[in-house]
């Protein structure tokens, strides 16, 4: 009992990070309809970024302001100079161009920084909880993840459904041509996408860094993960990727405690396929035809 | 609707391609040069100078501490050099990056032999990472010293005749924690941490000879998942209040981690692999000043040594190692692992020696096979080279981690693979030679 209390706690603090990696993934692709596989090395780079400020004396919290930042600069550059050329042309070239992006910053990240482990600090304790004797595995740290990523999927909903700048990034999206003749200004609606996607990222990339070890390729897994997430939640929706972060927390925490640790990054394909097969359109996307 | 799903397919196939990529590591250059030349005696050796190439992981996840064993080694042989090299020889000591990638240490290998033609490999890194080059090496005769793994499989010699172990193998080491464990804490609840390959294996092996019937169970992690918190869990919830882990050093820092997260508080035991307290402690450092208050988290932590440290300054071996640092190093401060290095390349010197004024390569097999027991150096137990067997090192003591510094807890023990017994070593602690080089006579 207690190992699968603990079991599905720590399932649930893996899971909101995934959902916080989704959550970017839906964003840029509702705003620009590309897949960001660089979402990854631009948090990873990010994370550094807190992380050198942070030894610099800085406290988490200045470390945390400086990466989210950093990251609404790098996602407007990475969009205005990386994708902006190759926007229009056949889908499939933008979503090279990420792959490509994300291969340079990482290696980009091993020159400035190293390659090596190094710890990140956490804004909170790291110690379990302890009701009536029991212990549990879920921490202040805990708390604050699920936490941020709860008031970053509330805040992004709010903006897509209650507000004009939402409905303007959803339509350049969807249909440039009608949306640049009804006066929405298209360019920099897809710029504010991608700035918007790379903070919530960076967000990701911090949260999952907090307490725990940092190298170029620690983002690797999550950009896997948080990837099926998005698809089983449907790329289309901000909670649709909550939850589906959450599941697959869940479900790959209990595949590594109960059934090997080695079959963790097989689940995960077998569930990208399982969705992908019985409902290719994700768990929470509606398959009307859209409305803007 | 029709648009849109495909475009989330075709996302997702590319997403799949990634995964399937990132199984398979990085493609690169295909192999050059077109050798054949390779078993010639002549290959990587002159009158005045002999070449030997390794594999390292200078770079992802395993280079953290393993990076700095080249470093040592280098060292060591730019310091014999300066003193004249080996009969007159001096010692040109390669080494590249594999990135702790087998795919990668085969590419780099084959550049080594065919393209840099070394006389022979020396202290080659890992046990998923050289064995993906020890048929290729056995079959091009090239000799294969010292690999830096305490895998089984170095000891081979009808099957591998050039490769050599060098380190206590993980069998023997799990045998002596086991031993230790079965007589000072004969009512503890064991459990076991490992890691999911030879390494976990061995270990496990050597452990239950002694602990069987302690043990309440044994989880494996997957090197790559920086995930431990099931296992630690099942750990837990299994009641095991003693935890022997045969994990490399970022793991230690992760179940430490982890166990906080869990209140969870056993008496650990880590291999020597994973325990470097300086190290492990630079990871930890950081939280254990901030949100977690009770410093060093490795304080009481007990593991196992065969080499001297440098937490004992007045060890003869550390003080020479020292000199030899001061005078040749590179950048940064001594470490465990650069004594590791310089440790080999100590090693190897003598197997040199050993070989005689006119080495070969078939020359230099042949010496480590009957002068090698008989290497004195820095390490605590001697080596089990003969002609049946290529065993490394045969012993550790049994030490305890205070205030970053290592406590013996037993004398030193040797032992043997399977059911041999453990016994007190016989042999007393060696001094190094006043100028710092060994001189071990032509194997008879």
């Amino acid at each position: 009992m207690q190992q699968f209390l603990n079991v599905t706690l720590t399932g649930l603090g893996q899971g909101a990070v995934y959902a916080a990696f989704a959550l970017a993934l839906v964003l840029i692709w509702r705003s620009t309809r590309i897949v960001n596989f660089a979402q990854g090395a631009m948090a990873m780079f990010t994370t550094y970024l807190a992380l050198t400020v942070i030894e610099g004396g800085q406290s988490y919290w200045v470390g945390l302001a400086v990466a989210l930042v950093a990251g609404l600069v790098l996602g407007a550059v990475v969009e205005r100079l990386v994708i902006r050329p190759v926007e229009g042309g056949p889908e499939l070239n933008a979503v090279i161009v990420t792959l490509g992006l994300f291969v340079a910053l990482q290696a980009l990240a091993a020159i400035l920084f190293g390659s090596t482990f190094r710890s990140f600090p956490a804004p909170f304790d790291l110690r379990g909880f302890s009701v009536g004797g029991i212990n549990v595995a879920f921490t202040a740290n805990s708390i604050y993840t699920i936490g941020a990523v709860v008031v970053v999927m509330v805040a992004l909903v709010a903006l897509f459904r209650f507000t004009d700048l939402g409905l303007k990034m959803r339509a350049a999206a969807f249909s440039q041509e009608v949306s640049r003749l009804l006066g929405v200004p298209v360019g920099r609606m897809l710029t504010l996408g991608w700035a918007l996607a790379a903070v919530v990222g960076s967000l990701s990339g911090l949260l999952i860094a907090g307490g725990s070890l940092v190298f170029p390729a620690y983002m690797d897994a999550v950009i896997v993960y948080g990837f099926v997430a998005a698809v089983l939640g449907g790329l289309d929706s901000p909670g649709g990727a909550v939850v589906g972060g959450l599941t697959i927390g869940l479900l790959l925490s209990y595949v590594s405690g109960y059934l090997g640790s080695e079959l963790v990054a097989l689940a995960a394909l077998a569930i990208l396929v399982a969705v992908l097969l019985v409902r290719p359109q994700g768990l929470f996307a509606r398959t009307a035809a859209r409305r803007v | 609707m029709i648009r849109r799903s495909r475009r989330s397919a075709l996302a997702a196939a590319i997403a799949a391609a990634a995964l399937v990529l990132s199984a398979c590591g990085a493609g690169g250059r295909p192999a050059e040069g077109s050798g054949g030349e390779g078993a010639s005696a002549a290959v990587g050796i002159t009158d005045t100078s002999v070449k030997i190439g390794a594999h390292f992981p200078l770079t992802g996840v395993a280079a953290p501490g393993y990076s700095e064993i080249p470093t040592g080694a280098k060292a060591y042989f730019d310091f014999v050099n300066a003193a004249g090299g080996v009969n007159g020889r001096k010692i040109d000591y390669v080494f590249r990056d594999d990135a702790y990638n087998p795919t990668q240490t085969s590419q780099v290998v084959n550049e080594l032999v065919l393209q840099d033609q070394v006389f022979a490999l020396l202290s080659g890194l890992g046990t998923p990472t050289h064995s993906a080059v020890l048929d290729y090496l056995n079959s091009e005769g090239v000799p294969d010293l010292f690999v830096s793994s305490g895998s089984l499989l170095w000891d081979q010699p009808a099957k591998n005749p050039q490769t050599f172990g060098w380190q206590p193998d993980y069998e023997i080491e799990g045998k002596i924690v086991g031993q230790y464990v079965a007589q000072n804490f004969p009512q503890a609840k064991v459990g076991l941490f490992l890691q999911d390959d030879d390494f976990g294996r061995d270990g496990e092996l050597g452990a239950r000879r002694y602990l069987d019937a302690q043990i309440v169970g044994a989880e494996r992690y997957t090197p790559g998942n920086t995930d431990v918190a099931p296992q630690i869990a099942a750990l837990q919830a299994a009641g095991a209040d003693l935890v022997i882990g045969f994990n490399v050093p970022s793991y230690t820092a992760l179940s430490q981690l982890q166990s906080l997260r869990l209140n969870y508080r056993p008496q650990w035991i880590y291999s020597n692999v994973g325990s470097d307290p300086g190290l492990v402690g630079s990871l930890l450092a950081r939280f254990s000043q901030g949100a977690v208050t009770d410093a060093g988290l490795l304080d009481g932590v007990i593991t196992t040594e065969y080499l001297p440290g440098v937490d004992t300054p007045d060890n003869p071996w550390t003080q020479m190692f020292q000199r030899v640092w001061n005078e040749h190093g590179g950048d940064g401060e001594l470490t465990n692992y650069r004594i590791y290095g310089m440790s080999q390349a100590y090693t190897f010197v003598q197997a040199l020696q050993a070989a005689g004024p006119n080495p070969t390569r078939q020359s230099l097999v042949q010496a480590v096979e009957r002068a090698g027991a008989q290497f004195q150096g820095p390490w605590v137990a001697p080596f089990r080279f003969s002609a049946d067997r290529h065993a490394g090192i045969s012993g550790v003591e049994v030490t305890r981690i205070t205030g970053g510094k290592t406590e013996s807890l037993t004398p030193v023990l040797v032992t043997d693979n399977g059911d041999a017994p453990i016994t007190q070593s016989a042999s007393r602690p060696t001094t190094p030679p006043a100028n710092g080089i060994p001189a071990v006579p032509v194997a008879g």
